[in-house]
Parts: structure tokens; C-alpha cells; sequence
């Protein structure tokens, strides 16, 4: 298991140091935050003032050394806008974001398995086609869209839920949704697919001649392998999935780290965005690497070589 | 497959459907109001932002305020005076307590401003206040504001919309870390500071011992919801009473049933200005006056606003002092701009930029389509740059706008307006006249209004004839509300509900 993870882990770091530069500088080609956050009528001087005491007027090279030096330590910096610190905003808003994203990613499963499995033992009928559809119309709907018919019909026409906020399971069901109906598809078309290659193997075969029931054969024998490649489907939707939150926790006025980020990008919000990009390469290398290890334990095979 | 697919949503649908019905029938006693973005602080002089200054303005007053006509009223301070062109004296409300329950005195009043004035505190809106050289305590209810030149529009730096100018309580910050008003604020507001769940709502309770009456509405809500469709939709379901920026064309549909729609026009100008300083066209007077000429913009107003805001004579808004009702604008009239042109030697027109931000301002962009369709139709080609808020600040700090400038100001005098826009070598000026120069700064060295009235007609015949801006009109501030509420809405900008009241 060490031999498995050390490389894995190694890699990660190499990952997130160099996500750590592309950020900084990659936010910093429009300029500095001082002008825009001073009030209209400051004067050039007053700009200037600003820009000395926030250090935005050191080298780019000096500033780049002190934020990974700090970062190193797990200091992001203070935030321009709140004047707190950076990292502790962004996973103030994370278990919004994390609680969002799971329930999502919940859904689709649940949504995308059973879809799939039926589609493919009934594979190139109207169950298949409808199924293939369904899971394309889901790629296709933009989240925005979605979230915004989800709001007219279920809140302004039927007043069934609540357009915006959070503290009520009720107030996911809507963000939730919108953000799994992209996911169910891709994961739906993957298992479906995966599903008939397996359900053509031998073992399959081997399974039905010795008179285990259909169901079990489905369900034991075909979709423990079918899930294997999935797996890593689902692993890369959850980067997805916290990616789309952010449109969905705008629409839907949701707390989460998404709306932060989105609002620290035109603020110029530096310590803001970098703490956040920092995070989510986090959690998503952090996910690679379970995926990984999941994928040793469903499959023996990899885990003699 | 179909139905196994829909059943899942059927599900849904039915989950909601068994649930009891949502708890917004609620009592009378609470007003939410969603704005585009949540507070940054609950310090009043750490933010530069409208939405986190309606959430202060409850907690915290200021010195003066301003009442629904937008006039000067007496808020902290009782009355005031200028017992010499450079002082401004204030005698200060007595028998008022902060929420902590210290009192209110001059100590305040000069710790409130030293506290932001001080460059280690690095306070945003350190410019709206940095006039203010020193405050000193003549006794315990008299403060005297010090300035090193007469400073004529010093109520405007005291109010609320001058953010830092709300005032804290000393006793409670020096008992407890300097931040402490950050996340714990204490006021002498007419609401108290309950609780901040960050980027989901900010709840305050009425003050039953505030100095102006306890409010008539127990809690004020503030929840952050930037998508309009979703405020409204939450507006219609009852979730918050009050929805601001409202676009236009929702306000035939929410002036119905159980909302209703105010709106009111707004300190806030429209009006595109002309880089005279760069060689071009627009440096010759004709030109200038020919573009004037050449825009109808009551037809925009009409058509993009549905004729809510105020047209404006002059780039300074109708409630702003000084402001001549007799002013009249350019009239519309293609055939004249033609001429104007044609005299100038531009007889088949010319092609110039517009630079400005787009989705900033109500309508921005529309307005500016509209603008160079008029324009197109006296023969000037117009290259519209739309640009983000960012690389618009970049551009403006290196007095980079050019050709036809759509920005946007606010101001109720001239003095706050026109000096910073039209003065030579003034950072969002790009016109220049001696004569004009030389007016606006007497209109700033004087504290007499009818000798600054005097001064300003003078400044406005300038601006006029020598087309130094094109003037178009005051935005309207579009509300929407919930129907039983009484509540008024501010031209500038500010929501206050210290007399909001439920029918």
C-alpha cells in the first residue's frame, strides 16, 4: 500500500505547487485590486497610498517567494474585501459547497445506475434509446437554465420550494438536482456502455450456465466489473460537480465557497482566489488518489502486480 | 424507460407536494431585503460597498442624515454651524446610548474619525473624509470639525453614504481587540447586531431604546441573492419584502397581487464624456455640440426605462444644489448636428471609441447601443469597447479613456461632481478650460451658498455652450415590494427602515 501511495503523494505535491504559480500569476495579468476598490472620487494619490501599504507594488517576484512561503505555512493572507484571513473565508463556505456537491453526486448515482443497468440488458430497445436520450438531454441542459426553470415552476408557479438559501433539506433539492442532472448523464452513458461489454464476457456466460438467477449475475457478477472504469468517471465528476456548484450557488443564492470565489474574481480578491484554487486542487488530487486506491480494492488483480 | 425516468422527478415533485406548506406566511414582524451581495464587514469604515453600508446604516448612525426629499436632517448631531470658514461645529444629541450601553458623546465623534483618518487603518473610503483635518472636543456635547481649506460640502462627508463617518463606540473597542466591530458590531443604531451567517443572512433586532423611536419592525433580515430572477422569485413567495435593482420590464408583472413596484430616480448620472485632451474631433467645440445635438435621449429613456428616471439639463442631478430648473438640454436635432459637423469640416462624419463597462449600471450597454445608433445616423462611426470593472479601473488609473467616455458619477453638488470631472489634470477629467477651472475653484473656497449659486450658474453656462460633457439622465432605483409594506425608497441608494411600517 506504501509503494502505491508515496508516488501518488509525491505527484499531488508536485500538482499543487505548480497550481499555486499558474493562480498567481494568472490573476494578476489584469492588475492590481486598488483602483477598483477605492470609491471613485479617490485621488491618484490616495491609489497609490493604497497599493504601497497592500504591498501590491513589490515585484511580482518578491510577492510570488512571500505568498508560497506563507502558503507553506498555511497562511493565505488576509483578504483585501473582508479583511479576514483568506483560507479561513473560503472553509468557512466549504460544508456548504461539500454538502451540495455529495447530495448531488448522491442523486446522480442513484439516478444513473439503475438507468444504466436497464438500458443495457435491454440494449438497442426503446428502454435503451429512451435511456440514451434522457442522459443526452442531460448533458446538454446548461446548469443555468435548469436552475432557472427549476425556480419558475417549482417556486414562483407552484410554490412548492423555496427559490434560495440554505438550513432546510428542502432548500437542496432544487441546487442539488440541477447540479446532478449534468453528472447522471455522463455517468449513465459510461455504466451503459461498460455494462454491455461485460455482460458479454465469459465469466458472464459462465455465471448464467451454472443457473445463478439473472439478478444476481447483474448485479454481483456484471456491475462489480462495469463499475470499475465508472469509477473513475465519478471521481473526475466530483471536480465537476464542486466546478458547477459555483454557477448553481449564484442562481440559487446557496452559501457556499463557489459564490465566494466567483465574487473574489472581480474584486480581485487575490489571497481569496488563490486560498480557493489552492483547496479545490486539493480536494480534487486528494480524490485522484482515492480513486486509486478504490480502484486496488475492487480489482485483485491490481492489487498481486 | 420513459416513465422509470420520470419517476424520479414525479418523485420529487410528490415529496414536496406531502410537505406542509413553506413558513412564509409569516407574522408581520420581520422585513428581509435581498441585495446583490453580502456584507463584508460590520465595521462601518472597513468596506466601500452599498450593500454592506444599508446593513451599517442600521446598526450605526451618523452625524446628519438625510430625509426621503434627500435633505440634511439632524441625526446625532442636533444642529450645526461654521463659526469660522474652516470649522464646522456640531452640538451632539444627548442622553443617547450605544447598544453596549456607553454614551454618546464628543469622544465618539473624534475617536469615530481620528480611527479612520489614521493611514495604519487603511479605511477605503479614506477620501470622502480626508478634508476633515482634526476633531476637536469644545465640551462633552460639542465637537468642531477642522478643515485646512473651506470645505462647503462637508455634510456630504458626514452622512451615511460616507461610510467611515458612522459612528462607533470607543469604550467598547478599546476593551476589546481593534477588529472587534469587524464581527461585533455595536452601534447606536435602530437595530442590534443578532447574527452573521456569512453569505446567507445577516438578522438584526429593533433597538427598543433607540434615540428616534423604537422601529416599528421587530427583526430587518438582509440575505444576499444576486440573481434577479431569484429575488423575484422570492419576493413573489413571500420569502423577502424588499427586492432592489429590479429590471424594467418585471415591473408591469410585480404590481400586481401581493407586491408592488417603487421606484424613484436616482443622485446617479448618466452621461457620456468626450476626451478633449487627445488630438481629434472631439476637441473642437462644434463636434461636441453636434453629438449633444444628435442624441434623443427622451427616446431612450422612454424606450430602455420605460421613461422612469429624470432627464437632466446638465451633468449634475435635478436635487443637486444649485441645480436651475430653468436649465434646459440640448434639444434633439439631427439636421443641426449635421451642420455643426459639416461647419466643422467633418461634413461625411468620423469614427471614434466608446470605452465604458458593461452590466455595471442599469441598461448600461443598451444605452450605449442606442447612443451610437443616433450618432451613426449624423454620419460618426462609433467602436464600442465594453470592459470588465477591473481592466476599466486599470484603464481609468492611467488616464487611458478615450473617445466617447461613459462612466457614471453621483453627487448632489457641483463642487462634488465638476471638479473632479471637468477641472485640468484631475484624474477623471478629460477636458480642460481655464475659465471653468478657475470658477469651480471658487465654488470650492467659499461656504456661502448664494455666492456658490452665483458661481455655479456661471460654471453651468460654460459647460453648456462649450459642450463639455453630454448630459443624459438620472437612472431610476426600481424596488420591488412587498405590497403591505410602507417604505420609501432613498435617490441615494440607501435603504433605511427606521419608519418602515406594515399596513
Amino acid at each position: 500500500m506504501a509503494s502505491l501511495l508515496l508516488p501518488r503523494l509525491v505527484y499531488a505535491m508536485l500538482v499543487l505547487f505548480g497550481v499555486a504559480i499558474a493562480v498567481f500569476f494568472l490573476i494578476r495579468i489584469g492588475g492590481d485590486p486598488s483602483a477598483l476598490f477605492l470609491p471613485p472620487e479617490a485621488s491618484l494619490a490616495d491609489i497609490a497610498r493604497f497599493r504601497h501599504q497592500m504591498g501590491f507594488d513589490r515585484s511580482l517576484t518578491a510577492q510570488l517567494l512571500d505568498f508560497l512561503g506563507r502558503a507553506a505555512q498555511g497562511d493565505f493572507g488576509r483578504s483585501l474585501r473582508y479583511d479576514q484571513p483568506a483560507m479561513q473565508l473560503v472553509l468557512e463556505r466549504m460544508p456548504a459547497t461539500l454538502q451540495l456537491s455529495a447530495v448531488a453526486l448522491v442523486i446522480s448515482i442513484v439516478l444513473s445506475v439503475p438507468i444504466a443497468i436497464l438500458a443495457a440488458i435491454h440494449r438497442d430497445t426503446l428502454i435503451d434509446r429512451g435511456g440514451l436520450l434522457v442522459s443526452l438531454i442531460g448533458q446538454s441542459f446548461p446548469t443555468f437554465w435548469l436552475a432557472l426553470m427549476l425556480i419558475l415552476i417549482f417556486s414562483e408557479k407552484l410554490g412548492l420550494l423555496p427559490p434560495s438559501g440554505r438550513g432546510t433539506w428542502r432548500q437542496l433539492i432544487m441546487p442539488a438536482f440541477s447540479l446532478a442532472v449534468y453528472s447522471t448523464g455522463i455517468i449513465t452513458r459510461l455504466l451503459r456502455s461498460s455494462m454491455i461489454e461485460v455482460l458479454q464476457s465469459d465469466y458472464v456466460r459462465t455465471a448464467r450456465s451454472k443457473g445463478i438467477s439473472e439478478w444476481r449475475v447483474i448485479l454481483v457478477h456484471a456491475l462489480r466489473n462495469a463499475v470499475i472504469p465508472t469509477l473513475t468517471v465519478i471521481g473526475l465528476q466530483v471536480g465537476a460537480l464542486l466546478g458547477g456548484a459555483v454557477i448553481t450557488e449564484e442562481i440559487f443564492a446557496y452559501p457556499g465557497v463557489g459564490r465566494l470565489a466567483i465574487q473574489a474574481i472581480a474584486n480581485r480578491d487575490f489571497t481569496i482566489i488563490q486560498a480557493f484554487v489552492v483547496l479545490m486542487a486539493l480536494v480534487i488530487v486528494s480524490i485522484n488518489v482515492l480513486v486509486d486506491v478504490g480502484y486496488t480494492l475492487l480489482d485483485p488483480r491490481l492489487r498481486t502486480r | 424507460m420513459k416513465r422509470r425516468e420520470l419517476l424520479p422527478l414525479l418523485g420529487l415533485g410528490a415529496a414536496a407536494i406531502a410537505l406542509p406548506a413553506p413558513a412564509r406566511a409569516q407574522a408581520r414582524d420581520s422585513v428581509t431585503i435581498a441585495q446583490q451581495s453580502d456584507a463584508y464587514t460590520m465595521d462601518p469604515a472597513k468596506h466601500s460597498d452599498f450593500p454592506t453600508a444599508n446593513i451599517m446604516f442600521h446598526i450605526y448612525d451618523a452625524l446628519v442624515t438625510q430625509d426621503a426629499k434627500g435633505d440634511f436632517q439632524p441625526a446625532l448631531a442636533l444642529s450645526w454651524s461654521n463659526p469660522d470658514p474652516l470649522t464646522w461645529r456640531f452640538k451632539l444629541r444627548q442622553g443617547v446610548k450605544f447598544h453596549n450601553g456607553e454614551e454618546f458623546d464628543a469622544r465618539a465623534v473624534k475617536f469615530t474619525f481620528e480611527r479612520a483618518l489614521d493611514p495604519a487603518f487603511k479605511a477605503p473610503y479614506y477620501s470622502r473624509i480626508s478634508a476633515i483635518k482634526s476633531v476637536e472636543i469644545v465640551d462633552p456635547f460639542t465637537v468642531d470639525l477642522k478643515t485646512a481649506n473651506p470645505f462647503p460640502t462637508m455634510l456630504w462627508s458626514i452622512y451615511e453614504a460616507a461610510f467611515p463617518a458612522l459612528i462607533v463606540p470607543p469604550g467598547y473597542v478599546a476593551s476589546h481587540t481593534p477588529d472587534i466591530l469587524a464581527t461585533a458590531p455595536v452601534g447606536t443604531g435602530p437595530y442590534r447586531f443578532v447574527e452573521w451567517r456569512k453569505d446567507d443572512h445577516v438578522l438584526l433586532e429593533a433597538n427598543p431604546d433607540y434615540w428616534g423611536g423604537k422601529p416599528k419592525i421587530a427583526r430587518a433580515i438582509f440575505r444576499p441573492i444576486k440573481e434577479n430572477r431569484t429575488r423575484i422569485a422570492e419576493l413573489r413567495s413571500g420569502g423577502i419584502q424588499i427586492a432592489p435593482d429590479v429590471p424594467p420590464e418585471d415591473i408591469a408583472s410585480l404590481n400586481q397581487g401581493s407586491t408592488k413596484v417603487l421606484n424613484i430616480a436616482s443622485d446617479f448620472l448618466y452621461f457620456f464624456g468626450f476626451d478633449t485632451l487627445k488630438p481629434g474631433p472631439l476637441q473642437d467645440r462644434r463636434v461636441r455640440q453636434a453629438l449633444n445635438y444628435a442624441v434623443d435621449v427622451d427616446a431612450i429613456q422612454k424606450a430602455l426605462l420605460g421613461g422612469l428616471g429624470t432627464r437632466i439639463a446638465i451633468t449634475l442631478p435635478t436635487n443637486a444644489f444649485g441645480y436651475n430648473p430653468a436649465w434646459k438640454p440640448y434639444p434633439y436635432d439631427p439636421a443641426k448636428a449635421k451642420a455643426l459637423l459639416a461647419e466643422a469640416g467633418f461634413p461625411d462624419g468620423f469614427t471614434i471609441p466608446l470605452v465604458t463597462r458593461q452590466g455595471r449600471y442599469l441598461k448600461d450597454k443598451e444605452i450605449c447601443e442606442a447612443t451610437i445608433g443616433f450618432l451613426r445616423r449624423v454620419g460618426v462611426k462609433v467602436e464600442a469597447r465594453y470592459m470588465e470593472n477591473g481592466v476599466w479601473a486599470q484603464i481609468s488609473e492611467k488616464h487611458g479613456r478615450e473617445g466617447l467616455i461613459f462612466g457614471g458619477w453621483s453627487g448632489r453638488d457641483p463642487d462634488l461632481v465638476w471638479y473632479p470631472l471637468l477641472t485640468t489634470g484631475q484624474y477623471q477629467s478629460y477636458y480642460s478650460n481655464k475659465e471653468l477651472d478657475a470658477l469651480l475653484l471658487q465654488g470650492r473656497s467659499t461656504l456661502a451658498p448664494e455666492e456658490r449659486r452665483a458661481i455655479y450658474e456661471k460654471a453651468e453656462a460654460i459647460i453648456k455652450d462649450d459642450a463639455a460633457l453630454l448630459p443624459m439622465l438620472q437612472p431610476p432605483l426600481i424596488y420591488g415590494v412587498d405590497a403591505k409594506l410602507n417604505w420609501q425608497p432613498r435617490t441615494d441608494t440607501i435603504i433605511d427602515l427606521r419608519t418602515a411600517f406594515y399596513a
